[in-house]
């Protein structure tokens, strides 16, 4: 129903959202320009980089962070953040790495890992509804229980010498593609479904443009925050049963760059950090990013120093664009 | 006259620790009646708006819906018994479309292997005809309710309320800060809402909004209603020293506006 306005004043504002459609969808073409940019520079560098094998190998690197990042642009869009995910995926790792030492069978090693990160996530999703805490505060607070979890347990040793029984789910290839890519596919397309085509997605959506106004209208915010925050421990510990699958073994620093890098990607593909916006699809490019710009700037003998300096510029200039962009609307 | 009353609130007494914020306060809005609800600050407008919308519960007094006692325990309440209040913040999801605001919390979904999905479809026919019903003029209904003005948002919050089948609808200042173009919209919507049989209380500062949409006016002072008046037999003068206390009324004959 296209019709006309009543008043110059909303004239002026549907200008702007006419406008505003373009920018939000320019932040996937922005990063297809970047990822095109940083692929041109590296292959200039490096004939080796655009090799399949090289490609295959990025993305094998890609799949745990990929599979987190799909949870962290849940909870962001939510308005919230989890600093944690890292403690979660190694703390869902070790239980993983023990249960396959006490010989069981994947049919009870995964569900272990899974139900860990889920319950991890939904305790910090509990503390961040019922205590009001900012959750960057509540979930810096059970990231370090989480690795103390972690060092107990495992006690500085690595578990190492894991069954390859899962190893395909990573490494291995289906109809000629590796099988990350299926898994990627699958988990992004379910969050896909659940955040944009189902009541919880509004609801989550609702919450981070305005939890107040989502209280008024009746959603139970307590209730979807607890659920967004287990979905994230979920795919954490999905990550977890990945990275064991890959590897084989558990150091005692797994997980320590994960949460950093899922923010950044989530960021770069266009989530705001106060909530309510973010892109699925954005955030994968993102993930491919960093992942890419590691594996590059290796490639091409740069100290892997400047991998973090690239990632954490690019994610500077977008948040100062996004809050020069929140000020020049409001 | 009992019969012919949509709601009425009697007695309702609200405390807050020593202060008495309502101190018996008599109410009443007929079936397809624009009742104006004006006071001072502090004269206990909110709490008797959050009281009847169920944000408040009453220390004494009885409400009553359709002659039926009720008793609302919060705000969800309120609204499935079909007595909609529309708070001055909207409670609106800025960066949600104008459909899905519409049907925010309540969305229509199909079925699908069990699980329910958005029935976007749905939803987008039924805010179409709410908005059009309302005389709403949206450019786009996939428009983000953050790039509407602010009497287009005053349309989307009560199109949320008409979705429901509301038949009581209480608008908390709904012209305070608008555009005049955007105040005559929603003094529109008003009317259109009464054209529907539809109970509005409208409680706002403004005299002149009043006196243009309303059939009554009541008016608190200080916790009481110190007057219920026809708008059609009163004044807005009359109105004014009503609110600002006799005594003042005087000294301050065109305080309105």
């Amino acid at each position: 129903m296209w019709t006309t306005l009543t008043s110059e004043a909303s004239d002026a504002r549907n200008r702007a959202s006419v406008i505003s459609r373009p920018i939000r969808i320019g932040r996937e073409v922005l990063l297809l320009i970047a990822l095109g940019v940083l692929v041109a520079i590296f292959a200039s560098q490096s004939e080796f980089f655009l090799s399949e094998r090289n490609l295959t190998t990025i993305l094998r690197n890609s799949v745990d962070l990929a599979v987190v990042c799909a949870g962290m642009t849940i909870v962001i869009i939510l308005g919230g953040i989890d600093v944690s995910v890292g403690g979660i995926v190694a703390v869902s790792a070790v239980l993983i790495g023990r249960a396959y030492q006490y010989d069981m069978p994947d049919m009870v090693v995964v569900p272990i890992g899974l139900a860990a990160g889920a319950a991890l996530g939904a305790m910090n999703g509990a503390i961040i509804a019922k205590s009001r805490v900012p959750p960057i505060v509540a979930t810096l607070g059970t990231m370090y229980i989480f690795i103390a979890v972690l060092f107990l347990v495992i006690g500085g040793v690595w578990i190492s010498g894991l069954p390859n029984t899962l190893s395909f789910l990573v490494l291995g290839e289906l109809f000629g593609l590796p099988s990350g890519l299926f898994v990627i596919g699958a988990i992004y397309g379910l969050s896909w479904l659940m955040l944009r085509r189902t009541p919880w997605g509004q609801r989550v959506v609702a919450i981070g443009c305005d939890e107040h106004a989502a209280r008024l209208v009746g959603i139970r915010v307590d209730r979807t925050k607890i659920q967004a925050y287990a979905l994230l421990g979920l795919f954490a510990g999905l990550a977890a049963v990945l990275y064991v699958a890959r590897l084989r073994n558990v150091e005692v620093n797994i997980g320590t760059n994960i949460a950093l890098e899922a923010i950044a990607a989530t960021i770069l593909g266009g989530a705001n950090i106060r909530g309510g916006i973010g892109s699925l699809l954005g955030t994968l490019m993102g993930v491919l990013f960093i992942k890419m710009t590691q594996n590059g700037l290796v490639l091409i003998g740069v100290s892997s120093l400047w991998e973090t300096v690239v990632i954490g510029g690019l994610l500077i200039v977008v948040l100062v664009l996004d809050a020069l962009e929140t000020r020049r609307t409001s | 006259m009992t019969e012919t009353l949509k709601l009425s609130m009697e007695g309702i007494v609200k405390r807050f620790g020593g202060v008495v914020a309502l101190d018996h306060v008599d109410f009443e809005l007929r079936r397809g009646e624009v009742m104006a609800l004006v006071g001072d600050n502090g004269a206990g407008k909110s709490t008797l708006i959050k009281t009847l919308a169920g944000a408040h519960m009453a220390d004494e007094g009885v409400m009553r819906l359709d002659g039926e006692p009720v008793r609302f325990t919060s705000p969800q309440d309120a609204w499935s018994r079909g007595v909609a209040t529309i708070f001055q913040e909207l409670a609106l999801a800025g960066k949600m479309t104008i459909a899905d605001n519409i049907f925010l919390g309540r969305e229509i979904t199909r079925s699908v292997a069990g699980i329910p999905f958005l029935d976007r479809r749905a939803m987008h026919r039924r805010s179409r005809e709410l908005l059009e019903e309302l005389d709403v003029h949206v450019p786009d209904i996939h428009t983000w309710v953050e790039y509407l003005s602010g009497g287009q948002r005053q349309g989307v919050a009560i199109a949320r309320a008409l979705n429901i089948d509301a038949d009581v609808i209480v608008m908390d200042e709904p012209t305070a800060a608008l555009a005049v173009a955007e105040v005559r919209k929603v003094l529109e919507f008003i009317k259109t809402l009464r054209r529907q049989g539809k109970s509005v209380i409208l409680i706002s500062h403004n005299v002149q909004d009043v006196f243009e949409v309303s059939d009554r006016i009541t008016v608190l002072r200080r916790g009481q209603r110190i007057g219920l008046l026809e708008t059609q037999k009163t004044t807005p003068e009359e109105v004014v020293g009503y609110i600002t206390g006799a005594a003042e009324t005087k000294r301050r004959p065109v305080a309105a506006g």
